[in-house]
């Protein structure tokens, strides 16, 4: 039986059947969209933004509505069922595999959370370039969805782990977002998980356009969460040696 | 914290197996380390068979169905999508759980995850079979019933390893090991005078 179709589809049948996870994905991005909106609406525009405060602020909503829900459910993925899955590794299921379903299952939501949290922002704001405006919010909820899957496999407690992103995930949306009440923030928030995704998704959104390089670090930043998931992963799963017929 | 200083054992083709000890003594650390799960300080562990392992609680995925979850465990083993099959309705037939087959496992009385725990552990036909006190929350007649299959099993050249805490199964076993004080003492020839419900004899630790 094909491990990876196998493993996959469990996956996304416990999700589908995690009712808060459903109601969490298709109702968070409305909260937080027109509430980040609303919040900067009264907020001046900034000398060095040309968005119009209210548009930044439902960008930064969608952004911050899709790392959230990603980052959470790349760490319950984690987290909910380690004893099994140790279990199921000892059965002979190859750890890698098991993490390339999660991940992909992962993957998978991150595309449907995002398309939500796009169909919300479109509702109010027409992006300059719709394709690229939703891609780089995709990318925006991977890096959260591997950032809670690496939280979740070090510090293997929900509640603690949820702690964790979420304020990490409000502290990065708030630091990356230009806002005039977060003005002078040190260089080093260049390097928080959203920043460079923020940049991605303001340019596409607001002029049409995006820099390769900001993509390519995004990219990276992808790559370095993944080769660390997986280290981490691995470790946990590490079984002392099979048995051999 | 260290839980076994020193166990020298031999499970062998055929047999049934008993481990006991009190509470905390280190049995499920020795099991675990037989199976795999759990690395040894020191000392070697040579498998040869596969293996199937049935935890002292029900490890499987809450969300998963009867069915689902044999098909996953199924698919870790290595085995066919008919084989699978094959092997759901056999021991679904033989431990009665057929009813329960789309139920998911969060939605089973503590009884009946049993079963599927230990099903998930025979699905395969292993040479050797590992057994965290598997019989807990069965009811007398599924009781009898695991007896009987772990009988067939191991006449069939199946290894039969438990842990057990209930002294009346000594009878049922070829050969006894009892942990205690960190040690493995074969005890076989003392049946009777083992103390497996003594309960707080040895020191808590975590097994």
């Amino acid at each position: 039986m094909n491990r990876v179709r196998t493993g996959i589809r469990a996956n996304v049948s416990t999700f589908l059947r995690t009712p808060l996870n459903v109601v969490l994905a298709l109702l968070l991005p409305v909260v937080v969209i027109e509430g980040w909106g609303q919040a900067m609406a009264g907020l001046p525009t900034m000398p060095t933004v040309e968005a119009i405060p209210i548009e930044l602020g439902r960008l930064l909503g969608a952004i911050f509505g899709v790392a959230i829900i990603a980052g959470l459910m790349g760490l319950a993925q984690m987290i909910s069922a380690r004893a099994a899955d140790r279990r199921l590794v000892q059965t002979g299921y190859p750890p890698r595999t098991l993490l390339a379903t999660r991940l992909a299952t992962l993957g998978g939501v991150t595309v449907v959370v995002a398309a939500v949290n796009y169909g919300v922002l479109l509702l109010t704001i027409s992006p300059e370039a719709p394709v690229l405006t939703f891609v780089f919010l995709v990318l925006a909820g991977l890096v959260y969805a591997f950032l809670g899957a690496l939280v979740g496999a070090l510090l293997p407690r929900l509640f603690e782990g949820s702690l964790v992103v979420v304020f990490l995930a409000m502290m990065d949306a708030f630091l990356s977002g230009d806002s005039p009440l977060a003005a002078d923030v040190p260089e080093f928030v260049e390097y928080f998980p959203l920043y460079q995704p923020k940049e991605l998704l303001q340019e596409a959104m607001f002029q049409g356009t995006y820099t390769t390089g900001d993509l390519g670090f995004v990219a990276g930043y992808l790559l370095v969460l993944l080769v660390l998931v997986t280290a981490v992963f691995g470790v946990t799963m590490r079984t002392s040696g099979g048995w051999s017929a | 914290m260290t839980v076994l200083t020193g166990a020298d054992l031999e499970i062998r083709t055929g047999e049934i197996v008993g481990i006991v000890g009190a509470n905390g003594s280190g049995k499920s650390t020795l099991m675990n380390i037989l199976v795999g799960v759990l690395e040894q300080d020191a000392g070697t562990v040579e498998r040869t068979g596969t293996v199937g392992w049935c935890p002292q609680d029900p490890l499987l995925y809450d969300r998963l169905t009867v069915g689902e979850t044999f098909r996953l465990f199924g698919a870790g083993y290595g085995m066919t999508a008919e084989e699978i099959d094959e092997a759901k309705h056999r021991l679904a037939s033989k431990l009665d759980f057929e009813q329960y087959l789309d139920y998911r496992i969060d939605q089973l009385s503590g009884g009946n995850r049993q079963k599927i725990n230990l099903s998930i552990a025979l699905m395969h036909d292993p040479d050797v079979l590992m057994l965290d006190e598997p019989y807990t929350g069965f009811d007398w007649e599924t009781y009898l019933t695991f007896w009987d299959l772990a009988e067939e099993l191991a006449a069939d050249g199946t290894a039969v390893t438990m842990i057990s805490h209930l002294i009346e199964e000594q009878s049922r076993l070829d050969r006894i090991y009892e942990v205690r004080d960190g040690q493995v003492y074969d005890v076989t020839d003392q049946e009777g005078e083992t103390d497996t419900t003594a309960g707080e004899r040895g020191e808590e630790t975590d097994e």
